[in-house]
């Protein structure tokens, strides 16, 4: 593949001072991390979080974004302005990437704009599902070309990457690489989760906003929810820069918000991230939310709903962009 | 009786003031009025259009998303286009001094014409007051008014949220369409769309 054999001299060229890379290259050491490349205003790594690909195994890599200070890169829905990160794989016959899990974004304010995204560093973790037949390959060779948008509240500035990583095949079963555990650790605790089973979900919607209401029973006496805020899935329902009015009581909670001026027709349902915090615990909860819209807004306890980490978020409600980050091979 | 007839009347008035603040420029409505001072150095009002179709463009010379209309030719075509034909195009320009796209009436000038765009004009404003009344979220943020003066599209400039000067030869442009629908008498279609883009770089952000 011409395309890759530049990218893999690109990649020595500008790494050659990186002594122990050299060496390990010499030697055929294929299970090296590729370095982290530079985009604007920060660094990009593509890193995988096992040592090699077992045949007939799903495994994940992650995209890494090392970001100064004052930037961010966008969340998959990412508010009023922005774009999310874009992924196109070049991958050998027998591997095919997932979409983008999308860790739980962060609001980001500034005058009357909201988006939603990440700050510092955040990790892009995509499924890699290998064939049975791979097994004959002794390496195999994953390229990501990455278009991104970083910004400040000053400026944006568009990015691209070429990252490539190459990774042993054996058909041993898969060792975790510790360079990289702790980034995959942390991220799947930073993942929406179902709400528990007796949480009870409804939205109501009135003519300019929605109100979400939780029935939410409390896990212990001590422990009454404080704030929440939500994240929806998809562009322009909701006002992103409008407060979110938060009221609860002995049953749980209601969170009001308004509909965005883009927003002309009704919605089904209302999907998202609801982030909850509660009295004394340091740890903020997300919760994945998927709920019909109704006029009346009659509950239905989330069993009803099969939400499911794995079913709806993130791979079926990604309708829009990211669906074309799946390589078809 | 009469005296709290007063009241409830203030008070109805105050509701729907902050109503229609909230709602200022939303599709199916009135558009808000403002007056702009132009890089020309002449002043726009807008209530001095009634009558003809006006669109708004939110400008930022150095956002990817707007340079992608500009280096394209693309923007500067719309104008042309669309100023041809009796429709009033105001650019208007809500970055801050110190921000991304924020220029001196002399550089817009400078940049008109080395651009070849062709607005009605550029409208300077720095302090985002014409920005905010039309809650104009990005850069390029587009808005058509019908000549009733009522906004008929309030969103992005078309269906590729991309900054890629590939993606404009096949995009559908939603304030072309919306033009062509509303001056043949048709619905608009599509009247609203996320505004995608950089976000506008007003004064009050930090």
């Amino acid at each position: 593949m011409a395309d890759g054999s530049r990218i893999q001299i690109k990649m020595r060229k500008c790494l050659s001072r990186d002594l122990t890379f050299g060496i390990a290259l010499l030697l055929g050491a294929s299970d090296v991390q590729a370095q982290s490349t530079p985009i604007p205003h920060g660094t990009l790594e593509l890193m995988a979080e096992n040592q090699w690909i077992a045949p007939g195994h799903k495994f994940d890599v992650g995209l890494r974004f090392q970001l100064e200070k004052g930037w961010h890169v966008y969340w998959v829905n990412p508010g009023d302005s922005g774009e999310p990160p874009r992924v196109e794989w070049r991958l050998p016959a027998g591997l095919a990437a997932g979409a983008i899990e999308w860790p739980t974004p962060r609001r980001l304010e500034s005058s009357s704009i909201v988006d939603y995204g990440y700050e510092d560093a955040v990790l892009l973790i995509m499924p890699i599902h290998a064939e049975a037949g791979l097994a004959a390959l002794h390496t195999a060779m994953l390229s990501a070309d990455v278009k991104l948008l970083i910004c400040s509240h000053e400026m944006c500035i568009p990015g691209k990457a070429q990252l490539s990583l190459t990774l042993p095949v054996k058909s041993q079963p898969p060792v975790p690489d510790a360079r990289n555990g702790d980034w995959f650790a942390a991220t799947r605790k930073s993942f929406p989760r179902p709400a528990p089973g007796n949480w009870k979900f409804s939205v109501a919607d009135t003519s300019d906003s929605f109100t979400l209401t939780v029935h939410a029973l409390r896990q212990s006496a001590n422990r009454q929810i404080t704030r929440a805020v939500f994240f929806p899935l998809t562009e322009s329902e909701i006002e992103n820069a409008a407060p979110q009015k938060f009221q609860s009581d002995a049953a749980g909670f209601r969170l009001t918000l308004r509909k965005s001026n883009q927003l002309l027709k009704p919605i089904e349902r209302l999907r998202g991230v609801l982030v909850v915090s509660a009295d004394k615990s340091d740890f903020d909860q997300s919760y994945l939310v998927d709920v019909p819209c109704s006029k009346s807004g009659a509950a239905r306890s989330s069993h009803d709903l099969q939400i499911q980490a794995a079913g709806i978020y993130p791979t079926r409600s990604l309708t829009l962009e990211s669906l074309k980050e799946v390589p078809r091979i | 009786m009469k005296r709290s007839t007063l009241l409830y009347a203030s008070a109805v008035a105050l509701v729907l003031g902050a109503v229609l603040q909230l709602s200022a420029a939303k599709v199916g409505e009135a558009a808000p009025d403002f007056t702009g001072a132009a890089s020309n150095g002449k002043t726009f009002h807008l209530s001095d259009y009634h009558g003809k179709y006006v669109v708004l463009e939110w400008h930022n010379n150095g956002c990817p998303f707007v340079r992608k209309q500009y280096n394209s030719g693309n923007m500067q075509r719309l104008q042309k286009q669309w100023t041809s034909q009796g429709i009033v195009w105001f650019t208007i320009l809500s970055s801050a001094p110190g921000k991304q796209g924020f220029v001196s009436a002399s550089e817009e000038n400078d940049y008109l014409a080395k651009m070849q765009a062709a607005p009605t004009a550029a409208l300077l404003d720095p302090r985002g007051e014409i920005g905010h009344l039309y809650d104009a979220k990005t850069s390029p943020h587009m808005f058509v008014i019908n000549p009733q003066g009522v906004v008929i599209y309030d969103g992005a400039i078309d269906d590729k949220p991309t900054t890629d000067l590939n993606d404009v030869p096949g995009a559908i442009n939603y304030v072309s369409l919306a033009l062509e629908q509303a001056r043949a008498g048709k619905q608009v279609e599509t009247p609203a769309t996320r505004p995608y883009g950089c976000s506008v770089k007003y004064a009050d952000s930090h």
